[in-house]
Formats: structure tokens, C-alpha cells, sequence
């Protein structure tokens, strides 16, 4: 499992030329909610079944599918293990390489601990330092998001050279509330037409470029739906 | 009178040869592969740092690679350029040799690089002999050898066995634990073999642990071994010149650069061999006897923007009688207007596999024969059978042995993806099914095919087993046949039998490239060629190669190849019972230095030859 991660965070950003990810927050008034995550790799097939079919890549060892398998697996009873999260749910398609994540939690604080603690326990490492880092805050009225460092890490260790195909990239996030919002930091986020949902998209270059593209406060008004 | 003095004359020449030999004198007989350069006077310029960095230096490197090289050029070790540069390699039963033997022109030069090295025998059989860690030096007149020997792994643990339980111990060790597939890093396994694989140091500092013993044993293996190749070498002048007469004739050629491979001694070390060796000893030196004289010797020309390497791969009779009859076979000209001229890199492969088979049959079943083995009887029994049943006018009317392959570079395929659409009013999302492309290697490959009814049945059936086979008509299309996502195409006509993934070449050029065939001149240096022809444009092939597809041996040699420009061009000559000729051209473009280039053929040529 050391190398798991690691290698999963290699296969899916040396493929980040065509990686789109979504990663939807839905957020209560109580702090409760649901996390989504998801990772496309359809238009990447044939360079993923082509890694898949290597013994080793740069030196890591490519699992299989049945370990990868098993991996999710394990990452899931353990995300289910954690205080405050449930519903542990993930959906794997290996035909076309789409991977669906979604948990329910009692607050951002228990989601971000229970994914923290997740890793962790999985990696074997000592210590994560980018695992330190707080990516969400809820106050009641106010969240603040952004991406976790580990992300960011990952994403800055992509090689330049390819800057035309790392604009076909995407990371996609939503944030839903049941209350409407009432503005938000980012100007390049767009409000749904419901008025209770923002979306801040990006190509995987201009992510790389400034990791802070995604960041966003949102602030609530008193409506609720 | 005249003849006293011509014999006076004869002998102070022969004993002057004797006495001051020069640096190839000096390879020892283990050597199996050689790599001699005769004008190293190009060398001069190239440093110490750039020369330790290639692969046929790792071995002896790390006493070098301290500082003591930084900044210095080969000159400045103080060779003597008048002399041979021999890299040598040789992989035995029981030990790994490697190493270099060279002109010395200044020892006290010499000593400052090599200034790790402490001398270990004044005064053996005339020479001087310097030890650091494993690496040693020997210097002998005017020569210098620096050798690396190392006992193989499997013969310390043999020998460490042998001793530790001959003393009455039992296994060392006490709990393997089972792989249950994870995957462990550096640190992990190092705290399970600390807790529960190594054998527990003893309080007796006399008495050692199993690991301790082994590291004793390989240490004195490693002596005894570098003893032997010492003794051999300069008190029995038991040399590889000596040893092979082959490479005394070759190392006389007034080439730049000699190349030798003895492929008889590498299929006698061959680990893979070790079943016939142990079981069915006398197949094996039957086997040995089949290969005996197979032996690989070039020479090397530097030109003007070029190297050429002349290969002779030699062989005994009784291989020879077999790569004599798969070679009698006319060149196959449908091949060519295949291969457009816009290939990067192309193949042509022409061989008669029914009159190979039917040679191979007469030579080796009666060595099969001759085996008092059950098992071997029964297999002896099944070939003699399938001879008889198989319609061998069908096989070999299918696939008759001469092929052609090219790259044609990276091309944009279409695949399918899945796209995310959103919903303005909620950005809730559903999933579309969208085009999409990727990139992906071209490659071709063709047979020549005689029963091209054969194929069609196979297609016609699997058709009706899948949708994703069809007939287009002019060709055959599976879908989703190249890693779940892109097509394949077979062509079956005019004789050839073609795979490719090029949907340009099946769709619009199933009857050839036409005008677009590769240029006259191409054409007819691949019918001129013997059985095999190549010809790769470096910077346009090797440089977008996909090498994740290949093996890491495979990749290692592309890597050592990657950033060149340039041509290569692979030709054989007409086989004969007794060789075969091939001729390897490299012509390169850019500013590197010749001295460069070589050294970077050297290295490729040694991670094949390794």
C-alpha cells in the first residue's frame, strides 16, 4: 500500500494531459453534507490499459487491476471506519477508467480528519507534512475552500513540456448549499442559475500555474430552499 | 650465414614482442565480449566523468568516481594513445569479469586518478599489482589492466550452504513471511528482515552468523578467483589472444576498432541452461557441440560523419548447414511497395522457414535421438508424429518466414471518451459519450503468405463470433483489438499477410503505397541486402519511440541511443555454411565530437551484447 498511493497520484498526473476531475461539496446548514469526487480518465484509455500492462513505470511498480481493486476496497472500510463519515461509496469503471467517490460526513472537520487519518493509515508513512494543511473551513455562513496541499504537490511536480495537452485537463469544483449564496471571492466562479451552487473550472495547466486559481469564500444569504 | 642472421634477427623480433607487449595482451582469456579501439588518439579530449559515465564502465567505476577524475581528460590520465583501448566483458559459472587494459605512458599520471589503488605485489610474473576494494590494477612494461572480479551470487550462496551446514547448523532462517502481495518500500523491508529474516548475530565474536559467513566466503572466492585469472594471465600468458585464435587474427586487422563476441561461451553460461546441464548432461554437449565456433568479429571504421561496424557472425557446420538453408530464399519484392517513403524506420527479413525446419529436423532430432531419457524419448516421440500428421505445405504456405516491418511515426487515432456535461440551474452533471483522440505509435508488419485462404477462414469465423471483427472488403477491422481502444487492420492480399494500425494504409493503400513507395535507391539497397536489411533515421525514430512498451534491457538501449541524429543502416551479406556478413553504418549529423559518437555505439552495442 506504501507505493499505492504514490503511484496512483503518479499514474493520474504523468496523465494529467487528459485527466478530468470534479470534485463536488455539498454543505449543509448544520455543517453536515456530501462529498463526490471524480476522476476521468476516458480520454486517456489506451495510455493507461498501456501503463496497466507494464510491470514497472520510472522505476514504480504498476499494480494490477484486481490490487487496485483490492486498494479501493481497503481505502474504503478504512474511510468507513473514521468518526463522523459514512456512506462510503465508490463506483469503478475499467473499461473506460472512471472512478467515482462519494462519502457523507457530519461536518468539513470530520471529512478532512477521516480523509487525513485514511491516508495515513494506508500510506504507513511517519508523517505526511502536506496532510497538515486544512483545505476547508465552515463557520455557519461562511466556507472557504481550496485545494489540499498534497494535490498541489502532485500537480507541480508535472512536467512543462507538454503545455498543449495540459490545457485539455480539467478540475472542476462545485460547491452546493440548500441555502442560496449570497456572493463569493473568486471571479472566475460561475453561481448556477438556482443560485445555490458555484462552479470554479480550470484546465490542468493553469492549475499547475497557480494553485490558488481554485480557491474560494463563499458566503451565504439566509434563504433556504 | 644469411640464414644465422636472419634467425638472429627473427628471434630479438619475437622476443621484443614477448617482452614488451602491448595492452591486449593483457585481456584475460574469460573475456567474452571485446570491444578494441586502435585509434584512441580520438579519445584524447574526451573526460574522465563523461568516459565513467557509461554503462560499460559501471562496473569499475566507483574507485574512480571520487573527485580524483574532476576535470581531467583521458590525456591528462596519462595514456598512451599509441596503444589499444580494450573494454572487455564475461559472464562465467562462477564469476563476473569486467574491466579495460590500456597504453601507459606516465605511471605517476596514472597514480593520480587511480590514487584509491594500494599496491598488493611488487613483483608478480613481472607485473605490479594494485587492489581497491574489488577493482584491481596490474601493470605490467608499458600496459596496464584494471579488472573488476566478481564471484556470482549463486555460487557464494552454493559454497556458503555447503559450509554452514557441513558445520552442523541448522537454517538461518527462522520465518519467511508470506508475500501477501503489498507493496513494500526500502524502509518496511528493511524492519522485516531486522525483526524476523536475518539470523541474530552471536555474543561469540568468533562465531559468525550465516551473512557474516557469506560475506567471508565471497570475499574469499573473490581472491581465489582473481588469483587464478592472475596466475593464468601473467605467469601462463594464458591471454584471450592466446586462448582464441580468432581474436589473435582479428586483433591484427588495421581497422580502427575491433569488435569480438564469442556466442559459444555465452550460451555455455547461460543460467537458462542449467536443467540440461545438471540433468541431461550429454544433451548439453550436444547442444554446446551445435554451437561450437559461433563466434561474432568486427571491425570498426571511422569516416567522415561516420562509423561503419563490419560484422562477421561465424558459426560451426552444423549450424551453419541450417542458417544455410533458411537463407535460400529470393527476396520477396511485394515487400517494399508497402513501406512508404515517409517511414522513419523499416525492417525486411528474408528466410525459407520450411528448408530451415527441414535441416534443423535432420540435425538436431538425431541428437535428441541419441538421449537415454524418458522424457526427452516421449518428446522425441510427439515431434516425430507431428511431423508426419502436420501438413507442413499449409503451415509453411502460411507463414513461409520472410517478413517486413516500419514505423511511421505517432498519429492521431480516434477513440471514444466520456465527457461531463452540467446542468446551468443545479451544475447537478450526466455523462455523454464523445469522440476523442489520442496519440498512438504507427507500426506495420507483414509475412509473405502463399495459403492466404488460411488467414480469411480464421477472420470469417471470428467474425461470427464478435462484432468487433468486420470485412471491409479490402481488409479485414477489429475494433478495440489495441489495448481496449483502438483498431487494428489485416490486409490479405497480393501475398502478404499485414497488421498494422494504420487506418490510411488499410483503407487507401491496401494494393501498395504506389508512387508513395519508398525512393528506388532504398529499394534497391534492401533487395542487394542478404537476409536482413534495416535502415532507422535516429532523431526521427528512436526519438519519438514509444519506449514504455518496451522491456527495461529494451529500453536501456534505445535510451543510450536517444538524442542522436542521424542514420543507421543494417545489411547483410549472402549466408554461408561457414558465416555471415553484416554491415552496420552509422552516419551521423551535428556538431559531437566522433570520439563521442563512438563511445556511444560502444555503449549500445555492449548493453545488446551484455
Amino acid at each position: 500500500m506504501l507505493k499505492f498511493i504514490p503511484f496512483l497520484f503518479f499514474i493520474l498526473f504523468s496523465l494529467s494531459s487528459c485527466i478530468e476531475i470534479v470534485d463536488d461539496l455539498s454543505l449543509k446548514s448544520d455543517g453536515s453534507g456530501t462529498f463526490k469526487y471524480t476522476v476521468n480518465l476516458s480520454s486517456s484509455k489506451i495510455k493507461v490499459n498501456s501503463i496497466l500492462a507494464l510491470d514497472s513505470i520510472d522505476g514504480k511498480r504498476v499494480p494490477n487491476i484486481d490490487e487496485i481493486r483490492q486498494k479501493i476496497e481497503q481505502f474504503v472500510k478504512t474511510l468507513d471506519a473514521q468518526y463522523g463519515i459514512s456512506n462510503v461509496k465508490v463506483e469503478e469503471n475499467y473499461t473506460d477508467f472512471i472512478f467515482k467517490f462519494q462519502c457523507d460526513f457530519t461536518s468539513v472537520l470530520t471529512l478532512q480528519d477521516g480523509l487525513k487519518q485514511s491516508i495515513f493509515i494506508l500510506s504507513k508513512e511517519k508523517s505526511i507534512p502536506q496532510l497538515d494543511h486544512n483545505w476547508l473551513s465552515w463557520d455557519g455562513n461562511k466556507l472557504v475552500r481550496s485545494i489540499p496541499e498534497i494535490t498541489g504537490k502532485k500537480i507541480n511536480e508535472i512536467n512543462n513540456s507538454d503545455i498543449e495537452l495540459l490545457k485539455k485537463g480539467s478540475y472542476t469544483s462545485i460547491t452546493r448549499f440548500d441555502k442560496t449564496i449570497d456572493k463569493f471571492e473568486n471571479q472566475a466562479a460561475q453561481l448556477s442559475k438556482s443560485k445555490m451552487a458555484v462552479m470554479v473550472k480550470t484546465d490542468t495547466y493553469r492549475l499547475k500555474e497557480n494553485q490558488d486559481i481554485l480557491e474560494n469564500t463563499i458566503y451565504l444569504g439566509l434563504s433556504k430552499n | 650465414m644469411k640464414f644465422k642472421s636472419l634467425f638472429l634477427i627473427a628471434l630479438i623480433f619475437n622476443l621484443s614482442i614477448l617482452f614488451s607487449q602491448t595492452s591486449e595482451y593483457l585481456i584475460p582469456k574469460d573475456a567474452v565480449t571485446v570491444f578494441s579501439i586502435n585509434n584512441i588518439s580520438l579519445l584524447q579530449k574526451v573526460s574522465v566523468d563523461e568516459l565513467i559515465s557509461y554503462d560499460f564502465m559501471e562496473e569499475v567505476h566507483q574507485e574512480l568516481f571520487d573527485g580524483s577524475t574532476t576535470g581531467k581528460t583521458l590525456k591528462d590520465l596519462g595514456l598512451d594513445f599509441d596503444q589499444k583501448l580494450n573494454v572487455f566483458y564475461g559472464k562465467g559459472l562462477k564469476n563476473e569479469i569486467s574491466g579495460f587494459s590500456f597504453g601507459v605512458k606516465s605511471k605517476e599520471q596514472l597514480f593520480t586518478v587511480f590514487d584509491d589503488f594500494e599496491m598488493l605485489h611488487k613483483d608478480f610474473h613481472g607485473a605490479q599489482v594494485y587492489g581497491s576494494f574489488f577493482n584491481n590494477l596490474i601493470i605490467r612494461d608499458k600496459s596496464a589492466l584494471l579488472i573488476r572480479v566478481e564471484p556470482t551470487m549463486e555460487f557464494i550462496d552454493q559454497m556458503t550452504d555447503s559450509i554452514w551446514y557441513s558445520r552442523g547448523n541448522e537454517s538461518p532462517f527462522d520465518y519467511v513471511p508470506q508475500d501477501d502481495g503489498a507493496i513494500m518500500d526500502e524502509e518496511i523491508y528493511d524492519e522485516a528482515i531486522e525483526q524476523q529474516i536475518f539470523p541474530e548475530a552471536s555474543d561469540d565474536p568468533n562465531v559468525k552468523n550465516y551473512y557474516e559467513l557469506r560475506d567471508s566466503v565471497q570475499l574469499v572466492i573473490q581472491r581465489n578467483q582473481l588469483d587464478v585469472i592472475l596466475h593464468e594471465l601473467l605467469e601462463k600468458k594464458q591471454n584471450l589472444i592466446a586462448f582464441d585464435p580468432r581474436f589473435g587474427e582479428q586483433i591484427q586487422h588495421n581497422s580502427d576498432g575491433v569488435f569480438y563476441m564469442d556466442n559459444s561461451r555465452n550460451l555455455e553460461k547461460a543460467s537458462g541452461l542449467w536443467y540440461f546441464q545438471t540433468i541431461l548432461p550429454t544433451l548439453y554437449n550436444d547442444i554446446q557441440e551445435l554451437y561450437t565456433g559461433n563466434v561474432i568479429l568486427g571491425d570498426m571504421y571511422f569516416k567522415d560523419n561516420s562509423v561503419e561496424f563490419v560484422l562477421d557472425a561465424r558459426y560451426g557446420e552444423q549450424l551453419g548447414s541450417i542458417y544455410g538453408e533458411m537463407n535460400d530464399s529470393r527476396f520477396d519484392k511485394n515487400t517494399l511497395k508497402y513501406i512508404p517513403q515517409t517511414s522513419t524506420g523499416y525492417f525486411t527479413y528474408n528466410v525459407n522457414l520450411r528448408k530451415a525446419y527441414e535441416k534443423a529436423y535432420e540435425v538436431v532430432m538425431p541428437i535428441l535421438m541419441d538421449e537415454k531419457n524418458a522424457q526427452i524419448a516421449m518428446n522425441v516421440l510427439t515431434i516425430e508424429l507431428l511431423n508426419e500428421y502436420i501438413n507442413k505445405d499449409a503451415l509453411f504456405g502460411t507463414y513461409k518466414g520472410s517478413m517486413f516491418g516500419f514505423f511511421n511515426g505517432i498519429k492521431k487515432i480516434k477513440t471514444k471518451k466520456i465527457e461531463f456535461f452540467y446542468n446551468e440551474d443545479t451544475f447537478e452533471y450526466g455523462e455523454r459519450e464523445a469522440e476523442a483522440e489520442e496519440d498512438m505509435p504507427i507500426f506495420t508488419i507483414g509475412i509473405s503468405i502463399d495459403r492466404d485462404d488460411i488467414p480469411e477462414k480464421i477472420m470469417k469465423h471470428l467474425g461470427r463470433l464478435t462484432s468487433k471483427i468486420k470485412n471491409m472488403g479490402d481488409y479485414w477491422r477489429m475494433d478495440n483489438a489495441i489495448l481496449d481502444a483502438a483498431p487494428v487492420f489485416l490486409i490479405n492480399k497480393n501475398g502478404l499477410l499485414i497488421l498494422t494500425n494504420d487506418e490510411d494504409l488499410a483503407v487507401n493503400h491496401s494494393n501498395g503505397y504506389g508512387k508513395e513507395k519508398l525512393a528506388k535507391i532504398n529499394v534497391k539497397k534492401a533487395k542487394k541486402s542478404g537476409f536482413m536489411y534495416g535502415a532507422v533515421d535516429i532523431a526521427e525514430t528512436l526519438n519519438r519511440f514509444p519506449t514504455d512498451i518496451l522491456s527495461p534491457r529494451q529500453n536501456e538501449m534505445i535510451q543510450s541511443l536517444k538524442g542522436k541524429s542521424g542514420k543507421l543502416e543494417l545489411t547483410s551479406s549472402e549466408t554461408t555454411k561457414s558465416h555471415t556478413s553484416f554491415d552496420i553504418n552509422y552516419v551521423y549529423e551535428g556538431k559531437e565530437s566522433s570520439a563521442k559518437h563512438l563511445l556511444d555505439l560502444i555503449n549500445t552495442i555492449y548493453v545488446v551484447s551484455k
